[in-house]
């Protein structure tokens, strides 16, 4: 897997602007801005990802991280209060020490993963030099036998329909299981997201706690003496 | 990217130029000429340690659940750049990486859910989204 031409170019125009992307989510003021700078990050990476030929992936990632995962970051926000961060009355790192630990901590992590990365790669590369080269002109053959697109100017790939293929002949237990995992999630955020009110009208409050907060809350009050059948 | 070097410096300026640096920058701009998967790896573990700096080191508690957003993002970015590799080797089962990234996906977008709705259930009680002031558990 060697990029080169335009495609090299695109890979070090996205991976800067992700990374770039990255540490301003992590160092901005305005909590928005910090999901502003995370939805050009993820952006970046399914671009990325085109570049890896997962151009399924990159979609996904499009639609549920950007279309959805970040719309629900974004109302979150703008539900709770965060004036005084962007007012600047607040400081937004922790305390000097336990930044300074962490960056220390991080560089180190930098420092050691990307030697790993580069000393493991020399050995990979070692090992699979042969094999690299006799799939790379079975890969040459196949691309010359794609479909041509309706303008002709390119192939149309099978690697969506590939990963389809696999994920339901191989993975069609995780992904049910994966359906039942968001339903809990569903469920799990409606009831952590009710107000008390609302615990109270479907009877799901202990009575003493009920008793102590209605005497400072009318609603409450009159939601207690008329409970629902 | 080949087509802007000869542009921008002269021949005999690059040969000073890589004499005068030993032919270290040469190599080092002929690999980046041709990004491969160590490069993919090292873009993934720097979104990787750049979460980790923002979860260890923010005091708002939506801007440590985009961290681990950018964490599970850059896990996804290894799992596809290695897929492609064993694509690339002829392994058997090579998109074994993608369905795991579809998974990931899932299990991000459910832990978004229940985190920010944990986040809310928590600002109605303590009114509050500094990590450092949400203590009850401490004492």
């Amino acid at each position: 897997m060697v990029l080169s031409g335009w495609e090299a170019v695109f890979f070090w125009v996205f991976s800067i602007a992700a990374i770039f992307a990255g540490l301003l989510t992590v160092m901005a003021r305005n909590t928005i801005h910090s999901a502003l700078f995370l939805i050009s990050a993820l952006v970046s990476v399914a671009a990325l990802f085109i570049l890896l030929h997962a151009e399924f992936i990159a979609g996904v990632q499009i639609l549920v991280y950007v279309g959805g995962v970040m719309v629900l970051f974004l109302f979150v926000i703008m539900l709770v209060n965060v004036g005084s961060e962007e007012r600047g009355s607040e400081e937004i790192f922790n305390r000097p020490r336990q930044v300074t630990t962490s960056v220390i901590f991080c560089a180190l992590l930098v420092a050691g993963l990307v030697y790993a990365v580069n000393k493991g790669y020399e050995g990979l590369q070692g090992r699979d030099q042969g094999k690299i080269e006799a799939a790379a002109e079975q890969a040459q053959s196949r691309d010359r036998n794609l479909p041509r697109s309706a303008t002709g100017t390119s192939g149309i790939t099978n690697d969506s329909q590939r990963l389809g293929g696999v994920l339901y002949r191989f993975g069609s237990l995780p992904f049910e299981i994966a359906s039942v995992l968001l339903l809990v999630a569903i469920i799990g955020s409606v009831m952590l997201a009710r107000t008390l009110k609302q615990e109270a009208a479907v009877d799901d409050v202990d009575p003493d706690v009920l008793q102590k907060e209605a005497t400072h809350d009318a609603e409450l009050a009159e939601v207690q003496q008329e409970p629902i059948e | 990217m080949q087509f802007l070097l000869p542009k921008l410096f002269s021949p005999a300026f690059a040969l000073l130029f890589q004499e005068a640096t030993g032919g270290h920058l040469a190599t080092a701009w002929q690999k980046a000429q041709h990004p491969d998967l160590s490069k993919f790896l090292i873009i993934g573990a720097l979104l990787f340690i750049i979460g980790v700096a923002g979860v260890l080191t923010r005091r708002n508690i939506i801007v440590i659940f985009m961290s681990i957003e950018l964490i599970l993002n850059a896990a996804n970015l290894n799992f596809i750049a290695m897929s492609r590799y064993l694509q690339d080797t002829g392994s058997v089962n090579a998109v074994a990486g993608q369905i795991f990234a579809v998974f990931v996906i899932v299990v991000a977008a459910a832990e978004a859910a229940i985190g920010l709705g944990i986040v809310i259930a928590l600002y109605r009680n303590k009114e509050t989204i500094w990590v450092d002031e949400i203590d009850i558990l401490k004492w």
